[in-house]
């Protein structure tokens, strides 16, 4: 196998799939990244199990084959490359890097005994980029990062014949974004679980791109694939049924206020600094104007007075500063409104749009985003 | 165990000196013959202190306590304010598995946590190499191995791959199937396990404990 390509094509590709190899690997080969050539170009993979990456590069003065290295070692070697065009090519049992006149040899690793990737399922149809990192971005915010519920870890993602659907949970706070997308002709509706993590990774890497392109095959096919520019990330899909969340949405509020984002995430995390990891911060919101409050066990508080729009019941809730941010952050809009119906009951945070801007409303104005956050208790 | 308050100085001989002035302390003897001074302060940890195995030489207002290597504590006391003595008998030691037990325990009486269908054979099943944690039967009969962990990491797999090998040796037995059950599986262990056929399972402790927290929750 030989062949030879630009110096930052090749770091770029290398470190890409070298970033989501396993620190410690469960089998040694996997921590390898494989370098293949076939007639069209170049692909660098990297697969754990449970996701896989691979990228396409074109290269020039190619001969096949498909060798296995240290993905981490080759990635540094890469990184630390003078900016010439860089020759790769099998020498014996090793794999020789030129670069200028800097040489490296590397052992190979035994390619014969590396897992078998899982293949790309048929595609399933296209979203646009940007759209797509937006809105995974805003929900991935509200998964669970702890592993007692596999399930909560992912995001739900329910395909309609013109919509995708987002959601993610983490017992505490819910998610959901709504994302326009054109299908192959032949998808069925159904809903799969994903990997927050790795969704949120693939977004970010393909958010760039103006099309990403989803494979998930037919029902029970275990992965689903993002693949954009030459890049594609496969992953395995978790099991189990999502929490039934549809229900959770209230549907009717006693109170709205309408806030400015900025000025108000910026009180919020002044006031909760005095607020310890579990305590709450307390708001009063009253005819236009809203209190923030925290107090410490130690008597230290802090408080503070905002001008919001106020329609309905005066009220008074506690939040859990970081969860709140989180959804306040998440609606990408200047301006939100935040529905209340009981100091005990959820919240909801949606953004605020008049126009059809299709990071926070579709094509008909309706918001395409909202955030459910629980309240806590105040004590006293 | 003998508890004694009093108003003492204190003196230690030895590699170092040290000196406590007259104030009033608790000396406490143990049934392994070990003195500590101790203050109304620092918790379990004793001002001066003399590890067994140590001799205490009592005279009406002066200790002297010596171990092997001529080290001395001495205790000037000056006024006792208690002197008791207590049987503590053997202490039956710190449990700190407690929660695996009671996991294993909790899942023994609810099996169908594990998998619709699933029976309990019995607990503690023995083996050659040792008692698999819980053996029970699935919904079409066949025997599964249940390994129970707090945290389930590479080797409660490995020890699960052990157990099911042995007892699929067992013509009464098998097929026999893992399955590892924790409150926490790392994704490692995950992946070699589902690479061994062995089915993994979060468990909630406390959801089966029916203990949940007063947090406010969505669901």
């Amino acid at each position: 196998m030989e062949f030879e390509l630009e110096r930052d094509a090749f770091a770029d590709a290398v470190a890409w799939t070298a970033r989501g190899l396993p620190s410690r690997p469960v089998v040694p080969v996997t921590a390898g990244v494989v370098l293949e050539v076939t007639d069209g170009a170049l692909l660098v993979s990297g697969f754990d199990f449970e996701v896989l990456n691979r990228i396409e590069v074109p290269v020039t003065d190619k001969s096949p084959g498909r060798v296995l290295v240290s993905g981490r070692l080759l990635a540094e070697i890469a990184r630390a490359l003078p900016p010439k065009d860089v020759r790769v090519a099998v020498e014996g049992n090793r794999l020789a890097v030129r670069c200028g006149s800097a040489r490296f040899n590397l052992p190979l690793m035994q390619v014969e005994d590396y897992p078998v990737v899982p293949e790309l399922p048929a595609t399933s149809g296209t979203v646009r980029g940007d759209v797509f990192a937006t809105a995974v971005a805003q929900v991935t915010t509200a998964a669970s990062r702890d592993e007692t519920l596999p399930m909560l870890t992912g995001v739900r993602m329910e395909v309609t014949p013109d919509e995708l659907i987002f959601a993610a949970t983490d017992r505490y706070r819910l998610a959901e974004r709504h994302v326009p997308w054109q299908p192959s002709d032949d998808v069925a509706s159904r809903s799969v679980i994903i990997p927050a993590k790795t969704l949120s990774d693939a977004a970010k890497s393909l958010g760039s791109a103006s099309d990403v392109v989803l494979s998930f095959g037919s029902e029970g096919g275990g992965f689903i694939g993002f693949s954009a520019n030459g890049r594609q990330t496969l992953t395995r899909l978790l099991d189990g049924e999502f929490v039934k969340f549809a229900s959770l949405w209230p549907t009717e509020s006693t109170t709205t206020a309408e806030v400015e984002i900025a000025p108000f995430v910026d009180a919020v995390k002044r006031v909760s600094l005095v607020a310890q990891r579990f305590a709450p911060v307390r708001m009063s919101f009253d005819e236009n104007r809203v209190q923030l409050s925290a107090e410490a066990e130690d008597e230290s508080s802090a408080e503070e007075e905002l001008e919001v729009g106020v329609t309905g019941e005066p009220l008074t809730i506690g939040f859990n500063a970081g969860y709140l941010l989180d959804g306040l952050t998440a609606v990408k809009a200047p301006r939100a409104t935040l529905s209340f119906t009981t100091p005990a009951r959820p919240t909801v945070i949606t953004p605020v749009t008049g126009l059809a801007d299709p990071d926070t409303a579709n094509s008909t104005g309706e918001q395409t985003y909202r955030y459910l956050v629980m309240s806590m208790r105040l004590r006293g | 165990m003998r508890l004694v308050i009093a108003r003492c100085q204190v003196d230690y001989l030895g590699r170092l000196t040290a000196h406590l002035p007259m104030a009033p302390r608790l000396l406490l003897v143990k049934a392994d013959g070990s003195v500590s001074v101790h203050a109304d302060d620092r918790a379990y940890k004793p001002l001066n202190w003399m590890s067994p195995p140590c001799s205490l030489a009592e005279q009406p207002d002066r200790w002297t306590v010596t171990n092997r290597a001529g080290e001395r504590l001495i205790i000037e006391i000056d006024e006792v304010l208690h002197d008791s003595v207590h049987e503590l008998g053997a202490d039956p030691g710190l449990v700190k598995d407690g929660v695996e037990a009671h996991l294993q325990a909790l899942l023994a009486a609810h099996t169908t946590v594990l998998g619709a269908g699933f029976t309990l054979v019995r607990r503690e099943y023995p083996t050659a190499i040792g008692p698999v944690d819980l053996l029970c039967r699935d919904a079409a009969g066949l025997v599964v191995a249940v390994e129970v962990k707090r945290r389930g990491e590479i080797d409660g797999v490995e020890q699960l791959t052990r157990y099911v090998e042995l007892l699929n040796r067992d013509p009464g037995l098998a097929p026999v199937t893992g399955l590892f059950a924790a409150q926490q599986i790392k994704p490692q262990a995950r992946t070699l396990a589902v690479d061994r056929g062995i089915r993994c399972v979060t468990v909630d402790y406390d959801e089966l404990r029916g203990a949940d927290s007063d947090e406010l929750r969505l669901f």
